[in-house]
């Protein structure tokens, strides 16, 4: 019994996790990837390799279901953590230290049973077997409150739609400093342009992680957490630019990304979306460049006036746009080029919340 | 082979297969970022210890059947691979029967990721299936290659006539093709589109607990073994000064498994729908050039 108890510890004691945030809760997901990190506990791709779910912020009625029937899908032992919106880095870290892995229930509700496929015709006109896919809400690397619906033929997107799962909560976390200055607070550009980094740092995180190179994605969010601890520049720009230069580097990856999720001059005009023209390696190398430009300038004291946020004018809101656009970029594509397109884009759902003065009346 | 096979070399095998695998996944740690080379153990102990967990509709007979065929087939292509002197199962068609159990994984994959009901594992599935279409060919080419230049399918014999040069030297494409297949057949690194994070892990998505330890275990197994294949193939067998020949395919077996496993971080996923048109422009015809090459200079 002694030595089943000391295997069972010696297993449980850096378990794996798997992090779902909702909507509203990017800060508090930032948070708990950095405290993960600082254990050196590993984050994993899919609830049935974690013993740990995390849950970050509050989901709504449809990432709740969702959430549910992750959680009784996952083997025990188990632990469940929940960390609220505003939770800090000390309640964090000290949720994540007393997590105690305990067997799990039998299921209370059965799974949905997986639907027989249909038959269609396919682009060349032959009869193939159409099934029904949801991506979302709850998928590693995923915008938060995020799905997609959609109907493969073999693992060919015949038609995608979005759908946003909850109401957005917002504010955005990224657009936060361009909020506060609209709304009359003093901001510093410099505070600014961490923000537009880590912002950037956080999507090719994403789409490192979707083109199957964790190893360059870490280095993207360790940086990216270095980048929001106001780690000083000269730290940065030095670490920042061996990064850079790995990720520019590698012939796999331009490779891989050419001609995935192409975004036309055309339809980039019509959706107001001129800073994602092209593929997602030109928007992977665009994002590095603004990466460089801003680490250039995160001393920089003078007042923040600009609404240019890491996404485009906040005004606009192009996360609207892009959410748009995506059927039409996911239509034809294998479902790994889909995924890719939709982790280049890296539409923030935060942003579509209604502001509270509008919603106030 | 006139040499019987010693009795130690039946109890080792499993040994060594079992040492390499270890050693593979905690040299994989140790590349990750904040990886420690405990980390495989613990994970390992924490599978052995989890709850099962099944998917409604799974078709367990053909899951498990996919799993557990996995470290099997990479355990019956070992008996053909020369530990030293001689192999455990010493065979006149060592090579084919090698090139038969690796394909023994097209299967195990596709069973684990059909029996689990499940979109993402059948569509890791899929993946799978195409690779194979990819790599297969110029992996055999490859390999038919060495054997050519011995005169014979014997791992053993192909071993004893690199005396002097080794085939890695004389037949480098050859060479090539075989580490980049090694990859794929154990769906590793570049190769592991059909276990990629783009669908949530893919074939062994459903998995858990022992089944789970099992099919990643039969994962380094076959990409171990691969490894061990490339030192009679290409790299001489256990020829070498000083060092006994069993040592010395250890070696060298260490020299081409570690740059499989690092290579993991260096590189992104390869997707088939890009890759497949290289394996079949690029390398099939490199591949078939290099056996023409090498079977010119053998009539000479």
């Amino acid at each position: 019994m002694v030595l089943s108890a000391r295997l069972a510890r010696f297993a449980a004691a850096r378990p794996p996790s798997f992090l779902v945030a909702a909507p509203g809760a990017t800060g508090t997901r930032l948070r708990a990837e950095a405290e993960l990190r600082r254990r050196d506990r590993r984050c994993v791709a899919a609830p049935p390799a974690a013993a740990v779910l995390v849950v970050c912020g509050r989901p709504g009625a449809g990432l709740g279901a969702a959430v549910e029937r992750v959680w009784d899908g996952m083997p025990g032992p188990r632990a469940r953590v929940g960390l609220g919106e505003t939770a800090s880095r000390e309640e964090i870290a000290a949720a994540l230290e007393t997590t105690a892995l305990e067997p799990a229930a039998p299921p209370s509700h059965q799974d949905e049973d997986v639907p027989m496929a249909d038959r269609a015709a396919d682009r060349d006109g032959l009869k193939l077997d159409v099934l029904h896919v949801p991506l979302g809400p709850v998928l590693a690397d995923w915008p938060a409150g995020l799905a997609l619906r959609l109907t493969l033929q073999g693992d060919i997107v015949q038609a995608a739609e979005t759908v946003v799962v909850d109401a957005p909560e917002g504010p955005s976390f990224w657009d936060g400093p361009w909020l506060r200055a609209a709304a009359g607070q003093p901001v510093t550009v410099g505070e600014a342009e961490r923000r537009r980094a880590a912002s950037h740092l956080d999507g090719i995180g994403r789409l490192l992680a979707v083109a199957g190179w964790q190893h360059a994605a870490d280095q993207a969010r360790a940086l990216r957490d270095e980048v929001l601890a106001d780690t000083p520049a000269e730290a940065l720009t030095a670490r920042y630019a061996g990064f850079a230069r790995r990720v520019r580097r590698s012939r796999t990856l331009r490779w891989m990304l050419t001609d995935v999720g192409v975004l036309s001059s055309e339809t980039a005009g019509r959706y107001g979306l001129a800073g994602y023209l092209g593929d997602a390696h030109d928007r992977l190398t665009g994002r590095l460049d603004e990466i460089g430009q801003a680490l250039a300038q995160v001393d920089a004291q003078a007042l923040l006036t600009g609404d240019g946020g890491p996404r485009g004018p906040i005004g606009q809101r192009p996360s609207g746009a892009l959410l748009a656009v995506l059927p039409r970029l996911m239509e034809g594509a294998e479902l790994a080029a889909a995924r890719l397109t939709v982790a280049s884009l890296d539409p923030d759902i935060d942003q579509l919340a209604v502001p509270a003065e509008a919603a106030g009346g | 082979m006139g040499e019987a096979t010693p009795v130690w070399a039946v109890v080792a095998l499993p040994l060594v297969l079992a040492g390499l695998i270890c050693s593979a996944a905690a040299l994989d740690a140790v590349f990750c970022a904040g990886g420690r080379p405990a980390d495989p153990l613990r994970e390992g102990v924490r599978l052995l210890l989890q709850q099962r967990r099944r998917t409604r509709g799974a078709d367990l007979l053909l899951m498990r059947a996919g799993v557990i065929s996995l470290p099997v087939a990479a355990f019956l292509a070992a008996m053909v691979i020369p530990l030293g002197a001689a192999p455990v199962l010493p065979s006149s068609v060592g090579v084919v029967w090698f090139n038969a159990m690796e394909v023994v994984a097209w299967a195990s994959l596709w069973l684990t990721g059909w029996g689990a009901d499940s979109a993402f594992p059948l569509i890791g599935g899929y993946r799978f299936l195409a690779q194979g279409l990819a790599y297969e060919l110029p992996h055999m080419f490859a390999l038919i290659t060495a054997a050519l230049a011995a005169g014979s399918l014997d791992l053993g014999a192909v071993a004893a006539a690199q005396e002097g040069l080794w085939f890695a030297v004389w037949m480098p494409v050859a060479f090539a093709v075989y580490l980049l297949s090694a990859l794929a057949m154990a769906f590793w690194g570049p190769m592991g589109h059909p276990l990629a994070g783009d669908v949530a892990g893919g074939v062994p998505l459903e998995l858990a607990g022992p089944d789970r330890l099992l099919f990643f275990a039969g994962r380094l197994a076959l990409l171990a073994v691969a490894a061990a294949a490339a030192v009679p193939l290409f790299l001489g067998g256990g020829a070498g000064p000083w060092l006994p020949a069993w040592a010395w395919s250890l070696v060298k077996t260490y020299a081409v498994l570690v740059p499989l496993v690092w290579v993991r971080q260096r590189v992104p996923v390869v997707r088939m729908d890009r890759f497949m048109q290289v394996a079949w422009t690029v390398l099939i015809p490199a591949t078939l050039l290099q056996m023409l090459v090498v079977g010119l200079v053998v009539l000479d």
